[in-house]
């Protein structure tokens, strides 16, 4: 009897092994293909939305199908990872791109399986490339609707915005041989000591928030040129319409508005000899943006209290020295000014001429500090924010002159 | 031989752990969406609100059950409200966990689905969870309460420890302004928190097996350690939420607390994939908190009948709980259970039990009356 228990035990513990070994849900590594950049243009450099699958000149039949609803609209283009045993192939790439055209991402996607050997496997998306040909002709929103809804992409990825055709800068190698999504978008990841790149709050995940809390958005703008990429400046959105682009002083100042960054160069002329240069290179900042209402008058406050060293010096050094603190003071002075002119600068361009928020920064002050005031004024934000003036105080703290005087 | 596992006595300290696991389960990933959506901003303050409405309660609850030592509420329900007046309060305790089981077991089924196995059907992932939770289930208190205990300190830590890496995009301002500008609205969204805190009402349950160990403010005061534990981590979950995604942000998706961890970077380190650890931690919680309450089930009908084993019962309930989560698989369909849910748990709490304890205290002063 005891022995007929163990046999049927031991029968069970078995049949149990079965059931529980290995996953249903399994995914070998060399199964998939790693889907690194994605890249939207429109379909051709001629192609006009609205236009029939069939009358599109140019698109390569394998990079096509039949389309029972909607345009040839958009080229997707996805960078693939090359996994190799050897871990490079001759021609040292270790990436490849393929392409569609269609105007759903997902369909698109689905027919690119046509293309590839493996499922294509999101999980490590790492950037978004935007050709400005698309967000001329559609709105932000409904490009990312895809990459916001699946579930395998993750919120941290990359958003960039390029004047010209996206493609190439998948096709692109980077001359330390990374692999090319890695290295587009470990470039945004260096913006706390780059103030011309607005790296901080501008990936896929914030700029959903952005959108679904009716903010303007800002993406960086990158750009390549002589096989080289650059990234400075911004695309400026109205809600999720493309607006224009901001130049890196533009950048730097809504930096400084926000608080967002975490070092920064800001150059002067020397105070005594204006054909040289003098650099702050800013470590440390105290950065309050308020917003007060005076009756019917709303106005906002911001105070910058910036601690730094002196980062260069380009005048004769023996002329001055920066030991003296009647210098230091005049420095100071002189570099506040220069943060007050890189404040309105950005002012002017973003809320004077394009009318925009950037990111939601006065909004969501007002929304956190005069909520009443903000259920009166926030259906007519755009306009109300166009004309509210900004006060700006602030103070310079030099606190070491480097390693010689 | 006796049956260890047979327990019929309960510290204060144990019978807390048991309410604090058996409310903390699926809801704390399943209800934050409708949350935002009815309190927005002052979600904090709802959930203070529901955590002492629902205190005050399981007050009630305490007091009524002193008034029937040795009782459960299918012992004294017939007492005070007749056969078929009691038949209904008990069907009634017994369709707040049924109702509850089967929205967690079909949400569970879901979020698994969609972020951690795609390939495997709902329906199968349903299937294992409620396996393992049967088979739980049919064990003696004992056991339950051990588990309980155990996954009190090991599920809940790791769920906290990865919980709390999202504040590394925490931004406070996401939290403001913090009082409410409509109170009516955020005080009726307090009462809706009540899927977040439900499953205290296992106390008329288990109050039997405590009271001769402590007296009715010792326990008062267990219960409150108990609902001060569920209101932090409630409040741990939803502030981060609205400090990582903003209310507007948060509400246009079904699951915010996993799309909060999905943000979470470690820049330097090997980890990602975030909720796949913190799910890995809510599954048990999950798993307890079905656990515990397709025993009360069991117990409720095994004492309604007068049987000595609720393990029939359970095996009974067992296909009925797997299909009715799967026929919740349509989302008006869901909705309105949703809404009649709330609308049981809450006349429960609010209108039966006070009912409860006032005819109680009628008939025992009507009895002291006529035998004095």
């Amino acid at each position: 009897m005891v022995v007929k228990k163990e046999f049927l035990a031991c029968s069970m513990l078995l049949f149990l092994c079965m059931l529980t070994a290995g996953c249903w849900d399994r995914r070998e590594l060399q199964e998939r293909n790693f889907v690194l950049a994605v890249a939207i243009d429109m379909a051709d450099a001629g192609c006009q939305p609205g236009v029939k699958a069939g009358q599109v000149p140019g698109v390569n039949r394998t990079e096509t199908f039949f389309q029972p609803h909607g345009a040839k609209r958009y080229r997707l283009s996805l960078q693939l990872l090359k996994l190799q045993a050897d871990g490079e192939s001759k021609d040292n790439t270790k990436t490849y791109v393929i392409s569609n055209t269609g105007e759903s991402m997902l369909e698109m996607i689905r027919d690119m399986l046509g293309q590839s050997s493996k499922s294509l496997w999101f999980e490590h998306l790492q950037v978004i490339i935007i050709s400005e040909a698309v967000l001329k002709q559609t709105g932000l929103s409904e490009v990312l609707d895809f990459f916001i809804r699946d579930s395998e992409i993750r919120s941290r990825v990359k958003l960039y915005v390029t004047s010209g055709q996206a493609r190439p800068f998948l096709e692109y190698t980077p001359p330390s041989k990374e692999i090319g999504g890695m290295y587009l978008a470990d470039i945004s990841r260096l913006h706390t000591r780059n103030i011309h790149v607005a790296g901080a709050r501008t990936d896929l995940g914030f700029t959903s928030q952005y959108l679904d809390n009716n903010a303007d958005p800002v993406l960086p703008r990158i750009e390549l040129a002589d096989k080289i990429v650059k990234l400075g400046g911004i695309a400026v959105f109205k809600k999720d319409q493309f607006v224009g682009y901001a130049d890196e002083y533009a950048v730097a100042g809504m930096k400084m508005i926000a608080g967002t960054e975490k070092s920064a160069i800001v150059t002067i002329p020397c105070p005594d000899d204006p054909e040289h240069q003098v650099v702050f290179e800013l470590y440390r900042h105290d950065t309050r943006l308020q917003p007060h209402v005076d009756g019917d008058n709303i106005y906002f406050t911001l105070d910058i209290n910036m601690y730094g060293n002196i980062g260069e010096l380009q005048e004769d050094n023996k002329a001055q020295n920066t030991m003296d603190p009647q210098y230091l003071r005049k420095l100071e002075v002189a570099f506040a000014d220069e943060i007050k002119r890189t404040v309105f600068y950005a002012q002017q361009v973003l809320q004077k001429q394009m009318r925009v928020d950037g990111v939601g920064t006065f909004a969501r002050k007002m929304r956190a500090y005069e909520p009443d005031v903000w259920e009166k004024v926030k259906d007519q934000w755009d306009e109300t924010y166009a004309r509210i003036p900004l006060i700006v105080s602030v103070n310079v703290y030099i606190e070491n002159v480097g390693s010689h005087q | 031989m006796t049956n260890l596992e047979a327990k019929k006595y309960m510290s204060p300290l144990q019978l807390a752990i048991v309410v604090f696991v058996t409310c903390v389960g699926g809801q704390i990933m399943l209800s934050p969406r409708e949350l935002l959506e009815s309190a927005g901003q002052s979600a904090w303050l709802a959930i203070i609100i529901g955590g002492v409405a629902f205190y005050v309660s399981v007050c009630l609850m305490l007091k009524l059950g002193k008034e029937y030592p040795d009782e459960t509420i299918v012992d004294y329900a017939p007492k005070i409200f007749g056969r078929w007046g009691g038949g209904l309060v008990i069907g009634w305790f017994n369709a707040l966990f049924f109702l509850q089981i089967i929205e967690i077991f079909y949400g569970v089924g879901k979020i698994i689905t969609f972020y951690m196995f795609d390939r495997t059907p709902p329906e199968v992932v349903i299937l294992s969870l409620l396996v393992v939770c049967t088979y739980c289930a049919l064990q003696e208190w004992g056991t339950i309460l051990r588990i309980q205990q155990i996954l009190f300190f090991v599920a809940y830590s790791m769920l906290i420890i990865v919980w709390m890496t999202s504040l590394l995009n925490l931004q406070l301002e996401n939290l403001l302004p913090l009082w409410p500008r409509d109170t009516k609205l955020v005080i009726s969204a307090g009462f809706s928190t009540w899927p977040m805190y439900s499953g205290y009402e296992c106390v008329l349950l288990l109050l039997p097996m405590v009271y001769r160990h402590a007296s009715l403010s010792k326990l008062v005061k267990t219960m409150g350690g108990a609902f001060g534990c569920l209101t932090l981590i409630f409040l741990l979950v939803i502030i981060i939420i609205i400090g990582v995604l903003t209310v507007d942000h948060g509400k246009s998706m079904p699951y915010p607390a996993l799309t909060v961890i999905r943000s979470v970077e470690l820049p330097g380190t090997f980890i990602e994939r975030l909720e796949n650890y913190l799910l890995l931690a809510w599954i048990p919680i999950v798993f307890d908190t079905l656990a515990a309450m397709m025993f009360f089930m069991g117990q409720v009908c095994m004492r309604q009948y007068r049987q000595v084993d609720h393990r029939p019962w359970v095996l009974l309930w067992v296909p009925i709980i797997y299909v009715s989560s799967l026929l919740l698989d349509d989302q008006q369909l869901y909705n309105t259970v949703n809404k009649y849910t709330l609308w049981a748990g809450l006349s429960f709490s609010f209108g039966v039990m006070p009912l409860s304890l006032l005819v109680s205290w009628w008939q025992k002063w009507r009895a002291r009356k006529d035998g004095g």
